[in-house]
């Protein structure tokens, strides 16, 4: 409660300090689809970032998503760069004209960032770009040859959502020496027959977002399923190994905003953002040590995020 | 017939009543179905807590045999004390005469296998009518809801209270959310094999629920008075209340009506007994480390039996009230800890077996406790005990240590004492039965609890790359003080009788040689001490048994499974002295995958004795071969 008490005072104190300069010259606007932890972080990161390379606190805008709708189109300000923190706050600045403004959205996973670019008719672009939540799938499967070197074949459970990168990953499993067991679920009802007929034989089961699949109600029978069959779960957020899930890999939403402010500090240097989406650069790692115990795996997170770091940047 | 049918659908209308509400529940579910930044940043309910982790084998305080859903389905049993035959140290039968059923593990020591305690979804299960009776506990739900079976190889009434003297049979439903859509179950077969099963499950915002109907029917075995049919309904909602909160609501009736007594003989009758129960469970995660669980049922048990001939019925009541509660948390990395305390009371009611009106009721207050403390990386001390008052029998202290040591990877020492005891059932302290006006069982009181005092060596390997696991166990179970009805005169008593030690050895090898491939080889050697030649008991498990199952998929899709049982002489459960006979049993089983569409399901035909028809229970009953059939259609 103080937690979320104190974020709710320091995002208004973002905001106001917004406002306060609204007036002046501003290069950067943040929007953020919530006021809550992840996209505090993410913003508070972001301002650090671009703070810690010369650009004044006054030229940096945070608004709300409820501010920014509020705002009619021809009175939108005219900054260099505008920073979505979120899906919603990403589709909103796509329907907006913001004429000659790059577009940056942060926190958004790469299948709501597509849905963004539909629904809006546009295409990723140096003016209209992203930086996905999702950890790429190359850096997925080398975490799971460090962490398990003696799996051979992953388990995966795809939803409409996920779906389109299914062949991506069997090529890439396949360059890997990893055979993919994979399922794909249409209705929610699919989930038991499909986690049994995948998890049977495999060595691991690795997750894709998709709310079809993994949400607050089927993790449980997710991982009481895979526990019992020993699988042991590789997943994308911290909250799963919490619940039980072996390991995770996943961008901090502080990384996030770090990653943003160096992008929106080259744009405002007179370069431009890449042509294609970005994955996150930065990431961590967690173990559930009491369920790598159950499963006779001595793991040690520190060492496999050093590993897997070293092995992407040698 | 039409009296249960009523009486089934009386007390289905409330059943029905939640399922119709739960249904209403389920329409407005809503489910998100775009990947937003929330299914990457949203926090999740703590599943594997440390209460739900399970236990590796290697650190269990003892033996355990797991039997899994895909193992029951593919041995071709028809219920669990059949499938308990594949359990090294076990004893069951197939008959009904002791009202279902048996399975006993290292001795047929009584007719009704009381010195286990069985437990569905955490239930304590055991007959309060029927001296404690294991048997119809196993039925009290169908195979096909059963997610797995844990059977704990020796004394665990630390953990588990009095009945789990011998070990325990922990049998876990399947999760609702496992089961969603409909499924349907056939069998039909020889020996009027009619076994029906259908179950819906359905989803809804904060949870899921099951509905199961089904009927388990046959002819019997040859001799004994068939029909045996038991007809089920088992209901189970769970529901998530909030991320660390989760209920769930159990209910079910069982209606047993099968024949007693020899065919052709003035014992030969019909009865029924008919059982219910309401189970609600409530387990909150206090934090990362420590969880709580209470749980509160009620079960009732009605027997009609009534032998004319002697102008005599059994009939009776039972009821139970249990109320639990299990606090379960982690003291640093090394130190897990489960404590709680239970509150039970039983009430039984019958004319003919107490002369009496009124319920003769017996409170049991427990507290229990047990840690598990990891002394250096390859040592793990199990600690615990048990501390029982009971109305009637006063107090009991059961406690247990266990220590396993690591001595290479894969392999797992044992060594452990335990002491556990059983208090005289209401039967046994208290039966007063006239049989055509004379005095038959009059028990004057004066038995005590008998006890046990274990120990055993373990050595448990699981070599994963090979294949390969197996586990050893070398026990001494010294009985004192064993509750034996004397009958040398009438009126028959209870009195604690001699002691006498079980020792012996089992072991229990797993291996899968090949792809698709799975051999169970397991066997028993098992000397019962006891001096009283008469009463059976020195013959009530085989010296030597054996079991083997081969478990074959084939790229085809064609599943086979091959059981050989092997038993050497050993006198029957239900005949003392009377009988001394070994057996041997083949069965076969050959199953076909379907599928159409997203639905899949199978045909299976299971033969079971492939050879010459032995006796069981009684020398005068014999299990034929049969042949069934069975079409599953699972969602």
């Amino acid at each position: 409660m103080i937690q979320r008490l104190h974020g709710i005072l320091v995002w208004l104190a973002l905001c106001l300090s917004g406002l306060q300069t609204q007036a002046q010259g501003i290069k950067v606007h943040i929007v953020s689809s919530q006021a809550s932890a992840p996209y505090l972080d993410a913003a508070q990161a972001l301002i650090k970032g671009l703070s810690s390379h010369g650009v004044a606190r006054s030229e940096i805008q945070v608004m709300s998503l409820a501010d920014f709708s509020n705002v009619s189109p021809v009175a939108l300000p005219t900054g260099k760069v505008w920073v979505a923190l979120g899906t919603q706050a990403a589709a909103a600045l796509a329907k907006a004209q913001l004429r000659g403004a790059s577009v940056l959205s942060a926190l958004i996973p790469g299948s709501g960032f597509e849905r963004v670019l539909r629904q809006s008719g546009r295409q990723a672009s140096a003016q209209f770009n992203a930086i996905y939540l999702d950890q790429p799938l190359q850096r997925q499967l080398v975490l799971i040859r460090l962490a398990l070197p003696r799996a051979k074949r992953v388990a995966v459970l795809w939803g409409p959502e996920s779906w389109n990168r299914a062949d991506t990953l069997r090529t890439l499993a396949n360059t890997h020496g990893l055979v993919l067991r994979d399922a794909r679920l249409k209705v929610e009802s699919d989930l038991f027959a499909a986690l049994q007929s995948v998890l049977d034989g495999s060595d691991v089961l690795l997750a894709q977002a998709d709310p079809l699949v993994f949400n607050s109600s089927s993790i449980q029978n997710i991982l009481m399923t895979s526990i019992r069959d020993k699988v042991p779960l590789v997943a994308f957020s911290p909250a799963y190994v919490r619940a039980g899930a072996l390991l995770a890999i996943y961008s901090t939403p502080t990384q996030v905003g770090t990653q943003a402010a160096r992008w929106v500090l080259d744009v405002l240097a007179q370069r431009t953002l890449p042509e294609q989406a970005m994955a996150p650069d930065d990431f961590e790692i967690s173990v559930n040590l009491e369920v790598a115990r159950v499963l006779n795996l001595p793991l040690d997170a520190g060492q496999l995020q050093l590993s897997l770091k070293r092995l992407e940047q040698p | 017939m039409k009296d249960i049918s009523i009486a089934v659908q009386t007390r289905l209308t409330p059943l029905l009543g939640v399922v119709c509400l739960l249904v209403s529940q389920g329409t407005q579910a809503q489910t998100r179905l775009a990947v937003s930044e929330n299914d990457f940043l949203d926090d999740m309910p703590i599943v594997l807590s440390v209460s739900r982790l399970p236990q590796r084998l290697d650190e269990t305080p003892g033996a355990v045999t797991l039997i899994d859903h895909d193992m029951i389905r593919r041995s071709g049993a028809r219920d669990v004390a059949d499938l308990l035959r594949l359990v090294p140290g076990f004893q069951t039968t197939e008959s009904f005469e002791s009202v279902a059923p048996l399975a006993s593990y290292h001795g047929a020591l009584d007719r009704y296998a009381t010195r286990m305690q069985v437990l569905v979804d955490g239930r304590s299960v055991y007959s309060p009518y029927f001296i404690g009776s294991t048997g119809f506990g196993l039925q009290a739900v169908a195979l096909q809801d059963i997610e797995s079976i844990e059977v704990l190889r020796g004394s665990n009434s630390a953990s588990y209270g009095a009945r789990a003297m011998l070990g325990v049979i922990n049998i876990v439903t399947r999760h609702t959310q496992d089961t969603l859509g409909p499924r349907l179950s056939v069998t039909r077969g020889e020996n009027g094999v009619h076994d029906t099963q259908a179950s819906l499950g359905w989803g809804f915002e904060w949870g899921s629920a099951r509905i199961g109907v089904d009927q388990r029917a046959d002819d019997g075995l040859l001799g004994a008075n068939g029909r045996n049919q038991l007809n089920r309904v088992n209901l189970r909602a769970d529901y998530r209340t909030d991320a660390r909160t989760e209920l769930q609501i159990r209910a079910g009736l069982t209606s047993l009506n099968s024949g007693k007594g020899q065919l052709g003989t003035i014992e030969e009758r019909p009865v029924q007994l008919d059982s219910s129960f309401v189970q609600l469970d409530w387990q909150r995660n206090l934090g990362p480390d420590s969880d709580l669980a209470l749980s509160v049922s009620h079960s009732r048990e009605s027997y009609v039996d009534k032998l004319l001939s002697y102008q005599f019925d059994y009939d009776g009541i039972s009821r139970n009230n249990t109320l639990t509660a299990i606090h379960t948390f982690r003291q640093g990395p090394d130190l897990r800890v489960v404590w709680g305390g239970e509150l039970r009371r039983e009430s039984i009611m019958s004319k003919s077996f107490y002369q009496q009106e009124a319920a003769l009721d017996t409170d049991f207050s427990r507290l229990f406790g047990n840690l598990e403390w990891r002394l250096a990386p390859a040592w793990m001390l199990n600690a615990g005990g048990l501390i029982e008052h009971n109305s009637v029998s006063g107090e009991s202290v059961a406690p247990r240590l266990m220590l396993n040591w690591h001595v290479a990877p894969g392999h797992t020492l044992r060594a452990g004492v335990s002491r556990a005891f059983r208090p005289p059932s209401t039967f046994e302290k208290s039966a007063r039965i006239d049989l055509l006006g004379t005095p038959y069982i009059h028990s004057t009181g004066q038995v005590q609890p008998e006890s046990l005092r274990a120990q055993e060596l373990g050595y448990f390997a699981d070599l994963p790359h090979a294949g390969l696991s197996w586990d050893v166990r070398v026990f001494r179970e010294e009985l004192g003080g064993f509750i034996r009805q004397l009958n040398a005169s009438f009126p028959r008593d209870y009195a604690n009788d001699e002691d006498f030690a079980i020792t012996g050895g089992e072991y229990q090898i797993k291996w899968r040689p090949w792809t698709g491939a799975q051999i169970l080889f397991n066997q028993a050697y098992i000397d019962i001490s006891s001096v009283r030649e008469k009463t059976g008991t020195p013959l009530a498990a085989p010296k030597l048994a054996s079991s083997l199952v081969l478990m074959q998929k084939f790229a085809n899709g064609l599943d086979l499974t091959l059981t050989h049982q092997d038993s050497g002489t050993a006198t029957l459960h239900g005949s003392g002295m009377g009988s001394a006979v070994a057996m041997t049993r083949t069965d076969v089983r050959l199953a076909w995958p379907l599928r159409w569409g997203a639905r899949h399901g199978e045909v299976a035909l299971v033969v079971q004795n492939l050879g010459e028809p032995y006796q069981d229970y009684d020398p005068a009953y014999v299990f034929q071969r049969r042949a069934f059939v069975t079409l599953q259609l699972d969602n």
